[in-house]
């Protein structure tokens, strides 16, 4: 006799969960699929009717998928979101450039406003570029933080209110081990939250905080959907890698270890004699983006860029250097102030005079309505 | 992993020149006299002051854990509540300090109580800290078909070091009824067929994946540890964990859900029940060598000529999440050499977010709330919404701590 779906014991299992080690069909694996997340959503009050909420896109797999299943589920359950596609062009040739037709293609496929952003408009360097200056051991930490601005950025002159991205159970799992193994006390007591808020930036959710890579993968391919499936070309040498080695390690012995890990991660915080040594949260006095010193991470990595001491930001010798030779020269090019807009877009935003912000690039697409 | 640089001015042949691992001199650091025999994490020590140099750093560690509260601003003699048991292996860590405990605080020291002659008075530096010792050994070769019982190679070290006693235990022990009645403790009645050791292999047997036996067989250890230190009157109990295997071992815990527990993996004041601990019954669990690394123990080791009888490897060990966090953390080491001491460091500035809600019945381990609950709400293992019928059985989860519900449930992907 035919083995049936674990579930609904009424059809042939065409797919082993990776997650529970189910034997399902495709109709259960899609609603366990969804239904976790909306879950997932209701259980942390990620949204209120009617929030404008931009979706990290890049292409990939994940924010491909949560475009996708972000649009369902706001459909089938009514959560009365407004949504946005943001994307970030970091100018990495053959990788990135080839990754944002695939958001417009989502953008044209799920029918909603796409806005671009690019490194290059908003730094002067793209990551092609800023390899060349660093090498290719620190420079994720330059695409990260500048990523990181970017996005918050970009949601601001969208008018939204909060940013999802597809960041999964296998990035926040890895995150854990990275930040134990490198001693990030103030990262670790963050990166297992759900839901971030600070008080000058805008609030950023990973609804996919509990689901596993493997099962984004699947759910991609049985829906037929379109996404850029090459890794970063920089990547393969980024500290991260060991911890995604050592994850995938784990979960071959054991699947559950992902979930286990973000566990753990959950269940502690930073001691109270810990919490007193960290930085205390501050703003840029260059750029206005919120920082742990008087400028930003995203302010020093630049500057180091432009006044040729790439590894300003990154190692004590680096950051001596800088601060050795001097302050920034006049004309040197800055980020041009952030302001987060608390306003929608049909509103005018303040003018204080400091406001160097780029002109707005147009959004592409039909507008929401 | 690219091993290249990214730097587009050089040459692509170049060899990079080895770096030093010490900065200035190869005199030790110490007495600037004699030549550097080791280094350590940059600093070059001699033979002379390495020896010293480790038995202060162990000092450090383990006295202000003696007293049974902490001390205050002046300082107390050591007098611990109790005996002490030192929890044997066979390994490189567990033989050292074995070594250190018995020359710092037993054999250079008079028995307590002992009056001596009129030249040393009464000085409490000379008298022994504890009134007895144990060198406890737990044999696992049970658990697996065909492994060397190393009972007698263990007996023959610890019987080097006399005034302590040697307690052998094995780890079918865990399920006989009379060694439970031997620590004092009261069973309820149970029905079973078989010896200990064929309830061990059918309790290994009916886990849900290979990874679950070391976990598995580490929990039984410790508890048969604990529970013989407090039926001997033991305050103490002392694990050989050096920083490198405590490191190894705080990952290991995160990997398999045991975040809450981290404190507790470090140093526990540990008790059977509630009563216990309201009498002052605890047993405290520390590890002496936790900022030795295992090169220092190695050195030690080899300098005082140390035999190292050695653990069985476990077949399927390499599968597991110890060993596989082992082989990485060690890997990883070799790269970035700050790894464990940094592991270490972290681990100690983190503390449980939420308040326990009892023990785990299977570890004694502070048990965290609503564990079934966020189980249940990461992952939908079922279409039915009715809640869950309770069955007439009565069930072990609601009163698991994570890692242990996860030890007895989680499946292979095989």
């Amino acid at each position: 006799m035919p083995r049936l779906c674990a579930l609904c014991a009424t059809q042939r299992p065409i797919l082993k969960r990776p997650k529970t080690g189910q034997q399902i069909c495709k109709t259960c694996f899609f609603h366990v699929f969804e239904t976790e997340v909306h879950n997932t959503i209701v259980e942390a009050q990620l949204f209120q009717p009617g929030d404008r909420v931009a979706i990290g896109a890049s292409g990939g797999k994940d924010s491909t998928v949560l475009a996708h299943v972000m649009k369902t589920l706001n459909d089938r359950y009514n959560y009365g979101l407004e949504l946005f596609l943001l994307s970030i062009d970091e100018g990495i040739t053959g990788y990135r450039d080839d990754s944002l037709e695939t958001v417009k293609q989502n953008q044209k496929e799920y029918n909603l406003p796409l806005k671009i952003l690019s490194y290059n408009e908003l730094y002067g360097w793209t990551m092609d570029s800023i390899v060349e200056a660093v090498g290719r051991k620190n420079n994720c930490t330059f695409c990260g933080v500048f990523r990181r601005q970017a996005l918050d950025r970009g949601a601001a002159m969208l008018g939204v209110d909060h940013i999802v991205t597809g960041h999964n159970a296998d990035d926040v799992a890895e995150t854990v081990l990275m930040n134990i193994m490198r001693g990030d006390i103030a990262r670790l007591g963050r990166c297992t939250a759900i839901c971030t808020k600070g008080e000058d930036t805008i609030k950023r959710s990973k609804p996919f905080k509990y689901t596993y890579e493997k099962e984004i993968v699947m759910y991609a391919y049985f829906k037929h959907l379109t996404y850029f499936s090459t890794e970063c070309i920089y990547s393969p040498d980024a500290y991260r890698g060991h911890a995604r080695s050592f994850l995938k390690l784990l979960e071959a012995a054991r699947p559950s270890a992902i979930i286990d890990i973000i566990y753990s991660g959950e269940a502690c915080e930073v001691s109270e004699e810990a919490t007193k040594e960290l930085k205390e949260r501050k703003t840029c006095k260059r750029c206005g983006y919120m920082s742990s010193n008087d400028l930003c991470k995203a302010c020093t990595l630049l500057e180091g860029l432009e006044r040729g001491m790439a590894s300003a930001g990154i190692t004590d010798r680096g950051r001596k250097q800088l601060e050795a030779s001097g302050p920034a020269p006049d004309g040197l090019r800055t980020i041009p102030f952030f302001q987060m807009n608390a306003q929608s877009p049909s509103q005018s935003a303040p003018d204080d005079g400091r406001d160097s912000a780029p002109p707005m690039p147009a959004v592409v697409g039909v507008e929401a309505g | 992993m690219s091993t290249s640089c990214g730097n587009p001015n050089a040459e692509s042949d170049a060899l990079m020149p080895r770096r030093r691992k010490f900065d200035r001199s190869k005199l030790c650091i110490k007495c600037k006299i004699n030549q550097g025999n080791i280094v350590i994490r940059h600093a070059v020590y001699c033979k002379d002051c390495f020896l010293p140099m480790m038995y202060n750093k162990i000092k450090r560690t383990i006295e202000p854990t003696i007293n049974p509260t902490p001390e205050g601003p002046r300082k107390k003699n050591l007098n611990p509540s109790g005996n002490l048991v030192i929890a044997f292996s066979g390994g490189l860590g567990s033989t050292v300090l074995l070594d250190v405990i018995y020359r710092g605080y037993f054999s250079s020291r008079r028995p307590r109580g002992e009056t001596n002659t009129l030249s040393e008075g009464k000085d409490p530096k000379k008298e022994r800290v504890w009134k007895e010792g144990k060198v406890c050994y737990v044999e696992v070769c049970g658990a697996f078909h065909g492994m060397r019982d190393r009972t007698d190679d263990v007996r023959r070290i610890v019987e080097r070091y006399d005034d302590l006693e040697f307690v052998p235990l094995r780890i079918e022990d865990a399920f006989d009824e009379s060694w439970w009645e031997s620590v004092d403790l009261i069973l309820s009645p149970c029905s079973r067929n078989g010896t200990p050791l064929s309830a061990l292999c059918n309790y290994l047997s009916s886990l849900p994946a290979p990874t679950a036996i070391p976990s598995t067989l580490q929990t039984l250890t410790r508890l048969l540890l604990l529970h013989t230190a407090l039926s001997t009157h033991s305050s103490h109990l002392a694990l050989g964990t050096c920083l490198t295997s405590l490191s190894i071992s705080l990952v290991s815990l995160v990997a398999q859900g045991g975040g809450f527990n981290l404190k507790e993996e470090v140093q526990e004041e540990w008790s059977p029940d509630s009563l216990s601990r309201s009498k002052g019954r605890s047993v405290r669990v520390v590890r002496p060598l936790k900022d030795i690394v295992m090169k220092e123990c190695a050195m030690y080791a080899w300098w005082k000529g140390l035999e190292i009888v050695g653990q069985e490897t476990w077949p399927g060990a390499r599968q597991g999440i110890s060993r596989i966090t082992k082989d990485f953390i060690i890997g990883l080491e070799k790269d970035y050499p700050s790894t464990v001491s940094t592991i270490a460091r972290t681990c100690a500035k983190l503390s449980p977010k939420d308040h326990a809600v009892g023990t785990c019945i299977l570890c004694n381990r502070p048990a965290q709330p609503g564990v079934q609950e966020w189980k249940n709400r990461i992952s939908i293992r079922s279409l039915s919404t009715d809640p869950p019928v309770s069955s007439e059985k009565a069930s072990l989860a609601p009163y698991l701590c994570y890692a242990c519900h996860t030890t007895l449930t989680s499946k292979s992907s095989k």
